[in-house]
């Protein structure tokens, strides 16, 4: 009883600036999302081209991002641009997180789009469509719908793994944390606190997506 | 209409189709029948393109076409084809199914694709069913669908790839009465049947496709009644 007390005391002192922080998680998350679905469906479109190229120019890419630590990207990204131009920690952050989230998204879109029956596209040929148009009309519509589950649970992923980005100095959600755990030395009841506000944002977000993939579900 | 001399296909080492001669004429209802493996379902599929055959010719309607010159689209918006699986537009509604290549291929306004449409699914008797996505509908009528989609390109020739295999038995007849009605009309068709029945009532010609070749070609009455070949006799007891 005696901890509820005190964590529900560290809540009370720390939400002014935990939820200005949780702002910056959120914002941070929303640019890498959506840095990261351009990318991948950039990726992906590369990955599924006819030009050898441009698929060993993504699998380059998935493969080093998936086979190097986040961590080490943000570090990477942070000192390696800032070398070259001024940038926030911010944006260094949300962009390393962004590309990071391009490999993943790029192999989800890419399987949804293999996932989709090869008689759809046979069905749109034999009707005279051509490749695009039959890509652009028929399969991706498809594929998009089919890719929402699995981006939703990258989305997730991307909010949680935002929380890396303290070790630039962003002010954000764990980055407080950390001050506040040092400088109250109460680290026990600060981490579950900050814990709690990630947890809410992830139901949060899992509930919206429910909703959405009701909707469409109704849709068809 | 529809003419292929000498068509070979192989798939790796197998050889699935070893000389293939066979002239559709206009308004002709061609059924191919054969055991599976036979190579009946490649023929159409070349003749539609989505396999390249390795050796011999096709021409549409007196023009012999070369892949690596035509576009295929526009040799495809003219030969129509029916899976076995339909293959239907899931996201879209019976009636997009049917516009979408009229107004995505051919540039049709969309005001005038629905009218040709509606007309279309009225014939097929699913007139009431334009607004419904595929997945609502009974196997009989997703066929129904996929032949007025097919329709909609006004082919010149409509290719049937066991269109009633992957429905239920009492399905059958609703999507065969479409065909016969087609074939009334003048439509020129290849079909590739394992339905007996509408090989003798409805066909023109029957023909009898054996490890890659045609055994067999001739008018139905002929064709089951007094078949020169002995293995053409053979799938006629087995079938029937």
């Amino acid at each position: 009883m005696e901890l509820l007390q005190t964590v529900w005391d560290v809540f009370l002192r720390t939400y002014p600036g935990f939820l200005e922080a949780t702002l910056i998680t959120l914002k941070i998350t929303a640019v890498a999302l959506v840095l990261g679905t351009i990318l991948g469906l950039l990726f992906a479109l590369m990955k599924i081209s006819r030009s050898k190229i441009l698929q060993t120019i993504a699998n380059l890419y998935i493969t080093i991002i998936r086979g190097t630590p986040l961590i080490v990207q943000i570090m990477f990204l942070y000192f390696g641009i800032t070398s070259l131009i001024v940038l926030s920690g911010f944006w260094a952050g949300a962009i390393a997180l962004g590309i990071h989230n391009g490999a993943y998204i790029a192999e989800i879109f890419r399987g949804a789009i293999q996932g989709i029956d090869k008689g759809q596209r046979e069905a749109s040929s034999s009707l005279g469509m051509t490749r695009s148009q039959s890509m652009r009309r028929i399969v991706f519509p498809q594929a998009l719908k089919r890719s929402i589950p699995p981006l939703g649970n990258q989305f997730i992923i991307t909010l949680k793994d935002s929380s890396l980005v303290y070790i630039i100095s962003v002010p954000e959600l764990f980055s407080m944390a950390n001050i506040e755990a040092a400088q109250s030395f109460q680290s026990l009841e600060t981490y579950l606190v900050v814990g709690v506000y990630y947890l809410v944002l992830v139901m949060i977000f899992t509930y919206l997506l429910k909703l959405y993939e009701n909707k469409l579900d109704v849709d068809k | 209409m529809l003419k292929g001399s000498n068509i070979h296909k192989s798939f790796g080492n197998l050889e699935v189709l070893k000389g293939i001669d066979l002239e559709v004429a206009p308004s002709e209802v061609v059924v191919l029948v054969g055991v599976s493996g036979s190579g009946k379902s490649t023929l159409l599929r070349c003749f539609n393109f989505l396999e390249r055959i390795n050796e011999g010719s096709i021409e549409v309607d007196g023009q012999v076409i070369d892949p690596k010159k035509h576009k295929l689209s526009n040799i495809r918006a003219e030969v129509g084809m029916v899976f076995q699986h339909f293959n239907l537009f899931p996201h879209m509604t019976v009636l997009e199914n049917v516009i979408e290549a009229p107004m995505i291929v051919k540039k049709m306004k969309k005001a005038d694709a629905i009218v040709l449409a509606k007309s279309l699914l009225d014939k097929v008797g699913l007139a009431d069913k334009a607004d419904v996505y595929p997945s609502k509908l009974s196997g009989g009528q997703k066929q129904r669908v996929a032949i007025a989609r097919s329709l909609a390109m006004e082919p010149k020739v409509l290719l049937f790839d066991e269109p009633t295999s992957a429905l239920d038995p009492e399905l059958v007849g609703e999507v065969l009465s479409v065909m016969q009605q087609l074939a009334q009309e003048g439509m020129t068709m290849v079909v590739v049947t394992h339905e007996m029945k509408f090989a003798r009532e409805v066909a023109d010609r029957v023909i009898m496709l054996d490890e890659g070749r045609i055994i067999e070609s001739a008018d139905p009455v002929t064709f089951f009644e007094n078949p020169s070949h002995e293995r053409t006799k053979q799938f006629i007891q087995l079938v029937d």
